[in-house]
């Protein structure tokens, strides 16, 4: 393991992706740096969960170069790719559980897959992220049918938590959840990140969620990517940026931080 | 920072008595994939450190990495430390680590109970008792679902408007058009076996001839239409079930509920419909075929011309024969429509579940149809037919 160049764990370089004839992303650049809560935002189909999946390696760009922890996912061979994989946790917009399977068997089944573990061992870690993931152990036995959505995304992001990943990747964790959920959420994501030294990379349209937690955002617009922290995005001169900062909506999650600050 | 096994030494954990002090010194990575030997040491050292102890001092100086895992062994270990009765105190702990370790103690992580162990007799026996019951809730509320169905088909041809032709007309391209290859060929293929098979049978009494009546006979009345009926239910009713039941998942059904349709109208009726249509044409195209292929092989090895073929044909059967297997065609339809669209509508929102019901629903509908098929048996014969 080498840190230097490990200091950005995501770098993504002249990205192009398209599918057909429409160019979603055109020489997009981005980099995370480790330790921060990264924001991801961008209109409907500005391209936010497809630069996700290329960064996951889950969609091939057409060019450009992605590295993650150091590492260029398009070299890797099959094992260091399952590798890399076990250090990154991902959470899918709805849970992405495993169906047919209970709670506690979603959050073992990466654990099984990668480590022989005794049987004891395997359940007390189970509680353990469960309870990170601030589920009631009792839940562990349910199907995720018999969750409530909320219920679904933590159990998500319990089995995400299962392999002590270094990056964390969000989709919109906050859709779909009540105001109180959101924000509980948005507490626990900051929390986890904060006390298991997590970098986090997060999809989200939730403007109250990047002002509360994220360091640094990202803007998809005209194929490319504005990085930035909220205040310098605030303060750039786009259209997109000033409808969606200063629209009624920006400016009304902005207005607990300001006082805040 | 610790020596140079930094990157290298896994975790490691070591313990020694100094006069009633216990000095314990944690190292190393203690992470998920050390965790079980990390376990094994920990036991180790409480088996030494027995219920004696003073004040214990555990050092982390030397500890490189910390995940939840390792946070959790670590605050295990000086609880069971504290409980043998010994005074615990950490030194050297970093303060990235010291926030992870506070945090960990901060939850209460009872492990969650395994799943109950049931007596193997008991449960055997839970589960005859808890299937039966079920099979007999499912036929109950199979038997309202065709109720309900026949109800708004009454409707519907009450008020022919409201059928939905376009829907009724794909499922008949799908259930109707791209059938007949695969019926077709089963059918011919049957019929040169029959041929065959009677023909060896029937030579030993030199009655080759009526390897044709045979062939006839039981294509007509049973083979056809219980072939096509297989066929389709494996075919149609399944692919029923799954659309049906993946609308289901995406709670496309609750949506047309909340537009003020009829998931029955809209649906099931169409399907219906159209399979009803759809099994006799394939039953008779499979009699046909089936027909067909007894005469090809007839031809071949029998040396029986298709001039007498078809004039055996015209002696040994009535009109009669073929509308006894043709009527049941209908029937089969409905049979196998109802299922395929009940199963369907049971899915319970999961991938396994419409699994589960698009198996159940091909193994229930060809098991009514041949429980059909016997009471038809019963019936004609009752009838002299």
């Amino acid at each position: 393991m080498n840190r230097s160049r490990e200091d950005h764990v995501v770098r993504v370089s002249g990205l192009r992706t398209r599918f057909g004839s429409q160019v979603v992303h055109d020489g997009l650049d981005l980099e995370v740096r480790r330790g921060e809560v990264f924001g991801i935002v961008g209109g409907s189909g500005a391209g936010k969960s497809v630069l996700l999946r290329c960064i996951l390696g889950l969609t091939q760009p057409e060019r450009g170069e992605i590295e993650v922890l150091g590492q260029q996912i398009r070299r890797l061979d099959e094992r260091a790719r399952s590798d890399l994989q076990a250090r990154q946790g991902v959470l899918f917009q709805g849970g992405a559980l495993f169906s047919s399977l209970t709670v506690a068997e979603n959050i073992q089944t990466p654990l099984r897959e990668r480590l022989r573990l005794p049987e004891s061992l395997l359940r007390r870690l189970t509680g353990l992220k469960l309870e990170l993931a601030g589920l009631p152990v009792d839940a562990c036995h349910k199907y995720p049918a018999e969750l409530s959505g909320g219920m679904r995304k933590r159990a998500g992001l319990a089995r995400a938590l299962a392999l002590e990943p270094e990056i964390l990747f969000l989709d919109e964790p906050t859709a779909g959840l009540d105001p109180i959920g959101a924000a509980d959420f948005d507490r626990l994501i900051r929390g986890l990140q904060r006390s298991l030294g997590l970098t986090v990379v997060m999809v989200t349209h939730d403007l109250d969620s990047l002002v509360a937690i994220c360091d640094r955002v990202a803007a998809l617009v005209d194929h490319r990517a504005l990085v930035g922290t909220l205040d310098e995005l605030r303060n750039l001169d786009h259209p997109w940026l000033r409808a969606y900062f200063h629209g009624p909506r920006g400016r009304a999650a902005a207005r607990p931080a300001a006082q805040g600050a | 920072m610790a020596p140079q096994r930094t990157m290298t030494a896994g975790g490691w954990l070591t313990g020694a008595r100094e006069g009633d002090r216990l000095l314990i010194e944690a190292g190393g990575a203690w992470t998920l994939e050390e965790l079980v030997r990390l376990d094994a040491a920990r036991q180790t050292l409480l088996v030494a450190a027995e219920a004696d102890g003073a004040a214990a001092r555990i050092d982390l100086a030397a500890l490189d990495a910390l995940d939840t895992a390792g946070a959790w062994l670590l605050h295990q270990l000086e609880r069971n430390l504290e409980s043998l009765g010994w005074r615990v105190e950490l030194v050297g702990l970093r303060d990235g680590h010291a926030a992870l370790l506070a945090e960990i103690g901060r939850l209460q992580a009872p492990p969650p109970a395994p799943a109950a162990e049931i007596n193997p007799f008991v449960r055997v026996l839970a589960n005859l008792g808890r299937n039966t019951l079920a099979a007999g809730a499912e036929a109950a509320r199979l038997l309202s679902f065709y109720g309900q169905t026949v109800l708004t088909l009454a409707r519907v041809l009450l008020r022919p408007s409201r059928l939905r032709l376009t829907s009724l007309t794909h499922h008949l391209e799908q259930t109707c058009v791209n059938a007949l290859p695969v019926v077709g060929l089963i059918s011919f293929l049957i019929g040169i076996v029959m041929a065959y098979q009677g023909a060896d049978q029937l030579r030993r009494f030199g009655a080759e001839i009526f390897t044709v009546d045979l062939l006839a006979i039981s294509a007509l009345r049973e083979i056809g239409i219980l072939l096509t009926a297989v066929v389709v239910a494996g075919r149609s009713g399944s692919a029923f079930t799954a659309q049906i039941g993946m609308m289901k998942v995406n709670e496309e059904i609750d949506a047309l509920r909340t537009l003020g349709l009829d998931p029955l109208e809209v649906l099931v009726l169409p399907r219906l419909l159209a399979l009803m249509i759809a099994l006799p044409l394939l039953a008779f195209f499979a009699d046909i075929m089936a027909l067909f292929g007894g005469g090809v092989m007839c031809a071949f090895v029998l040396d029986i011309s298709p001039d007498q073929y078809i004039n055996r044909l015209s002696e040994a059967i009535w009109p009669r024969t073929f509308w006894v297997g043709i009527v049941k065609a209908p029937v089969f339809a409905f049979v196998i429509a109802m299922v395929g669209c009940y199963e369907g509508l049971t899915v319970d929102g999961s991938a396994e579940s419409v699994g589960r019901k698009t198996t159940l629903s091909v193994v229930v509908a060809i098991f009514l149809v041949i429980v059909c098929d016997a009471i038809f048996s019963i019936v004609f014969s009752s009838l002299g037919i």
